[in-house]
C-alpha cells in the first residue's frame, strides 16, 4: 500500500472518531487551535492572546487544544490534508508549532494559506531571516542554550570544541535528551553535525536533502558522538526529554544540559531549579534554535477569523509580550518593538538564528538510534 | 412448542443480541488491522499494480537492530512474568489461608496500584527511584552510598511493569485458590500430608489453569507496552512498543511500523491462542 493511501486510511479513520462528538458542538465564531507547544505556551495564549483577541472580537471565542504532541499533530494535518482533497469542513482553524511541509505534497496542493499573499497588516513587520516558508507565519522563537550550575561551572564552554572538552573533563557531569523525544538533545546533535562538517549551517538546506548527499554527514557525526558517550551521565544515558533534562540538573545529578531558552527561563523564574543555575551561548556557532509558527489550512471553516488571529498575533502588542512574558524572540523586526525592549535586548537581539531544516530530522534521528544510543554495556 | 425450536429461536435472539458489538469490532478492529496487514506484504509496483512483497519482513528479521529490539521485548516479558508470579502466589496463598484484618489490609495495598494511572506511577517510580532520588537518600542516610539507580536500564520497565500487573495477578491467583475446599485440604491433612505436601499435591494442579491465564493476560500487557519502557527504559535497545511509536511518528516509516506491529501481534496472539485455549477447555473439564 502506498504511504500516502495508509496516511489517509488512518487519518480518515482518526478523522470519524474525532468528528463524531464535535459536530455537536462547533459553533460559530469559535476558532478551534491545536498546540503542539508545551503547556507554558498555552498558559501564554490563556493569559494574553485570548484575552486581548476575544476583547477585540466580540462573538469569538478561541478554543485551545493541547495537540498531543508531534504525531498528534500530524494525525490534524493528515485530516486536514484529507479534509481539502474531499473539499469539507477540516475542523482545524490553526495549528501552532507545526510545518506546513507535512503531509508530503500538502504545501504544493494549497492547503496551507501563503500568508505573503493574505494581506495581513503586520506582516511587512515579520523579520525575513526567520521566515522558512511563506505558509508558516513565525510569531515566537526560542534557542537552545547551555544550562548549568553556576557554582560549579566555572568557566563556561563558549565553543563546541570547549564543550566536548568540558565533557570529557567533567564525566557523569553533562546530559542530552534523545533527539527525537526533546528538540534540545536534537538540536545538540545537529549543532554536533555542524561542527563536524566545518561550522557552514548553509549545507542544511530544506531543499537539498538527499539519502546520498547525507549520507557521508552523517558518517562524520557518529565518531564524535560515541567519543564523548562515555563521558555523559552514566556512560551515555539519555533523557526522554527537555523537561526530564532541566528535572536532572534540579536534582543535582548532572552539572550541565542543553535546554529551550524560554523552558529554562521559566525553570529559573520558577524556583524548580537551584539559584546558581546559569545559561550560555556558544559563540563561535549558536545552537540551533527555531521559530514556531502557525499555519491554516486554506479551507478551515473560520478561515477569514483565523487570519485575523494572526494578523494580531504578529503585532507589536502581542510580539513585546512574547519576549516579556514568554521568553522567547519576536518574529517581527526588532524596530517595530517597544523601545523599552530595543535597548534591553540591543546585545542579544539575532540577526539570524540558525535553523536546521526538519525534514532532514527523521533520517538523522533513526540513524542516531542505530548508530550512537546502541551498545551501551551495562 | 418442542424443545428443538425453543432452542433455535433462542440462538437467533442470542445472534441479534450479539450482531452490533460483533459488527463493531469487525469494522473497527478486523479491517484496519487487516489492511495494515496486507498492506506490509502487497506492494505497489513501479509502474501500476500491485506485487506480493516480503520485503518489510526479511529487512526486520536481517536487521540487528530490530532483532535487539524483539529480543529485549521477550526478555523483559518473561523475567516480569516470572517475578510477577514468584511475588503474588505467596501473598495470594497467605490471603487465601488467612482471615482476619491484617490479611485485608494486604490485599488494599496490593490492588492499590490498580487505581493509580501508569503516567503517575512513571513519573512517582522516577522521583523514589530515580538518580539522587528518595531511595537513594534514604540508603545514604544509613551509610549505604552504593546505590545504582535502576532508572533508564532494563530493570527499570521491569520494576514499573510489576508494579502495574499486581492487581491482576493477584486477583487471579485468588479467586484459582478460592477454589480448593478447605474440606479437601483437611482431609488430606487427616491422612498425614505435610505442608509441602498439600502444596505440591492439592493446590498446584488446581491453580495450574489459573497461572496459565495469569501468565497469558499479562504477556499480552507486557509485550506491548509503550509507556513503562518508554518512561522508565533504555534508549536501547527499545521494547517493542515505544519502538514501533517512533518508527510511525519520528521515522515516518509507516510500512516498517506496521510490519513491526504485525510481527507483535503475531507473538501475542500465541499468548492469546493459549488463553482462549485454557478458558475453553476448562468447562470440558469441569463437567466430567
Amino acid at each position: 500500500m502506498l504511504r500516502r493511501d495508509f496516511l489517509k486510511y488512518s487519518a480518515a479513520g482518526a478523522g470519524l472518531l474525532l468528528a463524531g462528538p464535535r459536530v455537536a458542538f462547533a459553533a460559530p465564531g469559535v476558532l478551534d487551535i491545536f498546540f503542539n507547544s508545551d503547556t507554558n505556551v498555552i498558559d501564554f495564549w490563556t493569559q494574553v492572546v485570548k484575552p486581548g483577541f476575544e476583547a477585540a472580537n466580540p462573538g469569538v471565542t478561541l478554543n485551545l487544544v493541547p495537540g498531543g504532541g508531534g504525531s498528534g499533530i500530524n494525525t490534524l494535518a493528515d485530516r486536514a490534508y484529507a479534509a481539502f482533497q474531499a473539499k469539507k469542513d477540516p475542523q482545524v482553524d490553526m495549528l501552532e508549532a507545526a510545518a506546513p511541509f507535512y503531509p508530503a505534497g500538502s504545501l504544493a496542493a494549497g492547503l496551507w494559506v501563503d500568508f505573503a499573499k493574505a494581506g495581513l497588516a503586520n506582516y511587512e513587520k515579520v523579520n525575513p531571516v526567520v521566515v522558512q516558508s511563506p505558509a508558516l507565519l513565525p510569531y515566537r522563537g526560542s534557542q537552545v542554550v547551555l544550562m548549568y550550575n553556576a557554582e560549579k561551572v566555572k568557566d563556561v564552554p563558549t565553543t563546541f570544541a570547549g564543550l566536548v572538552a568540558w565533557i570529557k573533563a567533567n564525566p557523569n557531569q553533562f546530559a542530552y535528551s534523545r533527539p527525537d523525544l526533546g528538540d534540545s538533545g536534537a538540536c545538540f546533535i545537529e549543532r554536533a553535525l555542524q561542527e563536524v562538517t566545518g561550522q557552514k549551517p548553509e549545507l542544511f538546506l530544506p531543499e537539498n536533502y538527499t539519502e546520498d548527499y547525507a549520507k557521508p554527514m552523517f558518517e562524520k557525526l557518529w565518531p564524535l558522538l560515541k567519543d564523548i558517550q562515555p563521558a555523559l551521565f552514566n556512560g551515555g544515558e539519555y533523557t526522554s526529554g527537555n523537561t526530564a533534562s532541566i528535572q536532572l540538573l534540579a536534582s543535582g545529578a548532572v552539572t550541565m544540559t542543553v535546554a529551550w531558552s524560554d523552558m529554562a527561563l521559566q525553570a529559573m523564574s520558577q524556583g524548580v531549579v537551584p539559584d546558581t543555575t546559569a545559561v550560555a551561548q556558544l559563540q563561535d556557532l549558536a545552537f540551533t534554535g527555531g521559530f514556531s509558527g502557525i499555519i491554516v489550512p486554506s479551507v478551515a471553516a473560520n478561515k477569514d477569523m483565523a487570519l485575523k488571529l494572526a494578523d494580531y498575533l504578529i503585532s507589536p502588542e502581542v510580539q513585546n509580550h512574547v519576549v516579556t512574558d514568554l521568553g522567547g524572540f519576536p518574529g517581527i523586526k526588532w524596530e517595530f518593538m517597544s523601545k523599552e525592549l530595543q535597548e534591553k535586548f540591543a546585545k542579544v537581539a539575532p540577526k539570524s538564528i540558525p535553523i536546521f531544516p526538519s525534514n532532514w530530522e527523521p533520517s538523522l534521528f533513526e540513524a542516531w538510534y542505530r548508530n550512537v544510543a546502541s551498545d551501551i554495556k551495562r | 412448542m418442542s424443545a428443538a425450536v425453543t432452542s433455535l429461536r433462542n440462538g437467533w435472539r442470542g445472534l441479534a443480541f450479539i450482531a452490533i458489538p460483533v459488527t463493531a469490532i469487525a469494522i473497527f478492529l478486523f479491517y484496519p488491522a487487516a489492511l495494515s496487514i496486507i498492506g506490509t506484504l502487497v506492494r505497489p509496483k513501479d509502474g501500476g499494480g500491485y506485487t506480493f512483497s516480503l520485503q518489510s519482513y526479511v529487512f526486520f528479521f536481517t536487521d540487528s537492530y530490530s532483532l535487539t529490539n524483539l529480543g529485549r521485548t521477550l526478555w523483559t516479558t518473561v523475567v516480569t512474568l516470572i517475578l510477577l508470579v514468584a511475588v503474588n502466589l505467596p501473598i495470594a496463598l497467605y490471603m487465601r489461608f488467612t482471615k482476619g484484618p491484617l490479611a485485608t489490609v494486604i490485599q488494599a495495598l496490593a490492588l492499590f496500584p490498580m487505581f493509580v494511572p501508569g503516567i503517575i506511577i512513571c513519573y512517582a517510580l522516577i522521583r523514589y527511584m530515580g538518580p539522587n532520588g528518595w531511595l537513594q537518600s534514604l540508603l545514604a542516610l544509613v551509610g549505604f552510598h552504593h546505590y545504582a539507580s535502576p532508572h533508564l536500564t532494563p530493570w527499570g520497565p521491569v520494576i514499573g511493569l510489576i508494579w502495574d500487573g499486581m492487581p491482576l495477578t493477584l486477583l487471579i491467583l485468588i479467586s484459582g485458590l478460592s477454589n480448593i475446599s478447605d474440606a479437601s485440604i483437611e482431609a488430606a491433612r487427616d491422612v498425614g500430608a505435610g505442608r509441602i505436601r498439600i502444596l505440591v499435591s492439592i493446590i498446584t494442579p488446581e491453580i495450574t489453569h489459573s497461572l496459565l491465564i495469569v501468565s497469558a493476560l499479562n504477556f499480552l500487557g507486557i509485550f506491548g507496552q509503550a509507556l513503562m519502557p518508554f518512561m522508565l527504559g533504555p534508549t536501547n535497545p527499545e521494547m517493542m512498543g515505544p519502538f514501533m511509536l517512533r518508527t510511525f511518528s519520528s521515522v515516518r516509516d509507516p510500512l516498517q511500523a506496521s510490519t513491526q506491529a504485525t510481527i507483535t501481534f503475531l507473538i501475542c496472539s500465541l499468548a492469546g491462542i493459549a488463553y482462549v485455549r485454557s478458558i475453553a477447555r476448562r468447562p470440558k473439564e469441569d463437567r466430567k
